[in-house]
């Protein structure tokens, strides 16, 4: 269990508590809250789950998978990366004949943008490819399970983080208690990203947001090999752990929520959709989405000096 | 008569300030650009000119010289310092987004990256930790002799910027210098002042740690926030922290806040029946609930045009409201009888050393150009003219301890000349906001973060 990184870092003990005290006192000094946690109002929009954005190939004896017990190759909490749903997907995207960068290019691409994010409790994944959407959580365990499906190495990334206003008022803004939540910690408590081994190298792929999200908030559509963090989400320092699996406790922690804030999350799920449907407008108006990815990323301004960091001879470390 | 009578006002102030000044034999453009003119926002343009081209150009050189991260930033982009020959190349400079400041490691790691910022020697600089806090390790490079300051930790991220003494001198003498210029003829070394930031030698926080030189330009300086304010503190007080040791900052700092707003009252009471002139400088929403407390007691006071106010760091008084300038000038009005002309605001900012002053008439925020250029910033990141709104970013050649050629998330709208008074120079509309999709940012409202609870609102 602790080889595979299915008991917490401690640096995510420590987020999740602070999260769930956060809350706890939260509701404790306004316990008016919990009714509108719990409730939409009925005038209001409501919920429903897109279409699935594919059809789910039939798995077939004989389809090649990888069956070692590697770490990052072998199946993990939440991650069965041998299901048929799986191995089926892996299969129809090029697992075994395409490069280990273009199988990994392949999955990002079909996640990314045929998932669309929706606050659920945790499940197996291949529930998340019978459903066709799940929360960024769900999404990278879909990426990471088709990539060692293929047998390309795959590890989870998490950290705590703050995000940029347009992502905020989409995601946060939208519901007054997930607000006021987030407003007193002055952080979101976990995000997560996916990173695969390729060409020798880990290489980070975030597959939460279609491009249609990231066109209603005005940021680049970000490839493989791009990372969330400096674009939308700003990672609080020390807080990046990296892993091979999703550890015990985050699904119970959602599936709690998910009892006990029903109408925070349909209402952050109403936003998502809102959001993609007004990035779909944006996109058309742009002449798709290479022609919008274009325009935003002149707007995300000159690039970071690269820092390597050297060590200076002047600085002395004395234990 | 009047420019006679400034020009012994600055001199004046050039003597409370000579430490800061070096000896005029070691002069580079920068400091001829800085300490020389006598009223740095009545500089006749072209001579204005001349000494913002000069001073750059030599920060340019310096920089691409001594630092290695922006001489591979300035070949990636294709600009060598033979490209700036006239002020006009002046444009072709990289420029390095403001978020370059903000993403830094902990740790040993944190010192690295502090020193790869740093251009030119560093002095010796022991770290006696294993794990060094980012507090230890600024401490470590201020042991050593440097500033090493940080604002905006809003969000759980600060700005750390590394400052040599001289840069520090350059950017503590602008401040004041640009300030006292603007309260012409009301600064006076006997006057009294109280700082509405954290206390300089208890905090590295930038617009609590440049105030320094407040006390050197005043005689008797009272301060509002005297404790040590790090950003362990800062990450203890911000709403929502758990534990017995938040617990008990909060506590404290509760009780120090509601003491602050009782001292200032006190401070104010015993110096109306003086006739000195009094100064106050900082955070205005410290200011804001002073007032807010005379008010409730319908109490008020008439300094008149003995008084004045500095303001600096932004305007977010509670959650989600912003309290407008113009209002505010209002209420010191009001309430403590200062006239709104001496009421002033202060825009300036951690990574640079140039500060917007606004002018007694118009309060359009002035700038220093004779060693600071200005840039307005499309979304697209061109350049734009006066007249226009978009991105702030600046070159500053007093910053000759990290490269000062910086965008910010600032949204501002940059003019040729003051639509109300007669100074030459650029300004900007009085009222700077956040460029959407940039978080929330300002050393006041840090300050506020902190202490809005504690005096309970």
């Amino acid at each position: 269990m602790k080889e595979k990184g299915y008991i917490p870092q401690r640096t995510q003990v420590k987020l999740m508590m602070g999260g769930v005290i956060s809350l706890g006192k939260l509701l404790i000094k306004n316990p008016g809250d919990i009714k509108i946690l719990r409730q939409m109002e009925p005038l209001k929009e409501r919920y429903i789950r897109p279409q699935m954005a594919y059809d789910l190939p039939k798995y077939k004896d004989g389809m090649k998978y990888c069956d070692s017990e590697e770490k990052y190759l072998r199946p993990t909490l939440y991650c069965n990366c041998r299901a048929p749903e799986v191995i089926a997907l892996a299969n129809e995207l090029g697992a075994y004949k395409k490069s280990d960068r273009e199988f990994a290019e392949a999955a990002f691409h079909f996640v990314k943008e045929k998932l669309p994010l929706e606050i659920l409790p945790f499940n197996e994944v291949e529930v998340t490819f019978r459903r066709g959407t799940g929360t960024c959580f769900h999404l990278i365990t879909a990426f990471i399970a088709l990539c060692r499906a293929a047998g390309i190495k795959a590890r989870y990334k998490m950290f705590a983080m703050n995000m940029i206003q347009a992502w905020y008022d989409s995601t946060i803004d939208v519901d007054p208690v997930v607000k006021k939540w987030y407003d007193s910690m002055g952080y979101f408590m976990l995000e997560g990203e996916g990173e695969v081994y390729v060409d020798g190298k880990w290489t980070v792929a975030h597959v939460g947001p279609k491009a249609e999200r990231q066109a209603a908030a005005g940021i680049s559509v970000t490839k493989f090999g791009e990372d969330s963090i400096g674009v939308w989400f700003f990672a609080l320092p020390g807080t990046t752990m990296r892993m091979e699996s999703l550890p015990y406790g985050l699904a119970a922690m959602v599936g709690f929520a998910k009892k006990l804030a029903p109408g925070s999350m349909e209402r952050v799920n109403v936003s998502i959709q809102n959001q993609i449907e007004m990035g779909r407008k944006i996109i058309e108006e742009a002449g798709g989405v290479e022609a919008y990815d274009k325009q935003a990323r002149k707007k995300k301004g000159p690039k970071q000096p690269k820092m390597d960091l050297n060590g200076r001879k002047e600085i002395i470390f004395r234990e | 008569m009047i420019e006679q009578g400034y020009d012994v006002y600055i001199k004046k102030l050039d003597e409370c300030l000579n430490n800061y000044i070096p000896p005029r034999d070691t002069w580079t453009p920068v400091d001829e650009a800085l300490y020389k003119p006598k009223d740095l926002y009545r500089i006749p343009l072209k001579e204005a000119e001349e000494l913002q081209f000069k001073s750059i150009k030599f920060a340019f050189n310096h920089h691409y010289t001594n630092n290695k991260f922006y001489q591979g930033f300035c070949k990636e982009n294709n600009v060598f310092p033979d490209d700036i020959k006239t002020s006009g190349d002046l444009a072709k400079i990289p420029i390095i987004p403001d978020g370059f400041f903000k993403d830094y490691p902990r740790g040993k790691e944190f010192a690295t990256w502090l020193g790869n910022i740093y251009t030119g020697d560093l002095p010796e600089i022991v770290i006696k930790h294993s794990a060094p806090t980012y507090d230890q390790v600024i401490d470590a490079f201020n042991d050593a002799g440097l500033i090493v300051s940080y604002s905006s930790g809003t969000s759980g991220r600060h700005t750390f910027v590394p400052r040599d003494q001289r840069t520090f001198f350059l950017s503590e003498y602008a401040i004041a210098k640009s300030v006292v210029s603007m309260i012409y003829p009301l600064w006076d070394h006997n006057m009294s002042g109280y700082l509405l930031m954290p206390n300089p030698n208890k905090t590295n926080i930038y617009a609590g740690k440049v105030c320094s030189v407040y006390f050197d330009a005043i005689r008797d300086v009272s301060v509002a926030i005297d404790r040590e304010i790090t950003t362990e503190l800062i990450k203890l007080t911000m709403g929502g922290r758990r534990g017995l040791k938040s617990k008990m900052v909060r506590f404290f700092s509760k009780r120090t806040s509601q003491k602050m707003i009782d001292d200032i009252i006190k401070w104010l009471e015993r110096h109306e029946k003086t006739k000195e002139n009094i100064v106050f400088v900082g955070a205005p929403f410290i200011l804001y609930f002073v007032m807010e407390k005379l008010k409730k007691q319908g109490r008020s006071f008439d300094f008149g045009g003995r008084g004045a106010v500095g303001t600096g760091g932004g305007w977010k008084i509670h959650e989600n409201i912003r309290l407008s300038v113009a209002d505010f000038r209002k209420e010191v009005k009001d309430v403590l009888g200062i006239p709104e002309k001496h009421c002033l605001d202060v825009y300036g900012m951690v990574e640079g050393n140039g500060w917007m002053v606004q002018c007694p008439e118009g309060h359009y925020l002035h700038v220093p150009y004779s060693y600071y250029k200005p840039i307005v910033l499309d979304d697209e990141f061109e350049q734009v003219g006066y007249g226009e709104s978009g991105r702030f970013a600046f070159l500053d050649s007093a910053a000759l301890s990290y490269p000062g050629f910086i965008t910010t998330g600032d949204k501002v709208k940059l003019l040729e000349h003051c639509p109300v008074c007669d100074r030459p120079g650029p300004v900007l509309e009085p009222e700077v906001k956040r460029v959407v999709g940039t978080e929330m940012r300002g050393c006041a409202e840090e300050m506020r973060t902190m202490m809005t609870g504690d005096i309970g609102r």
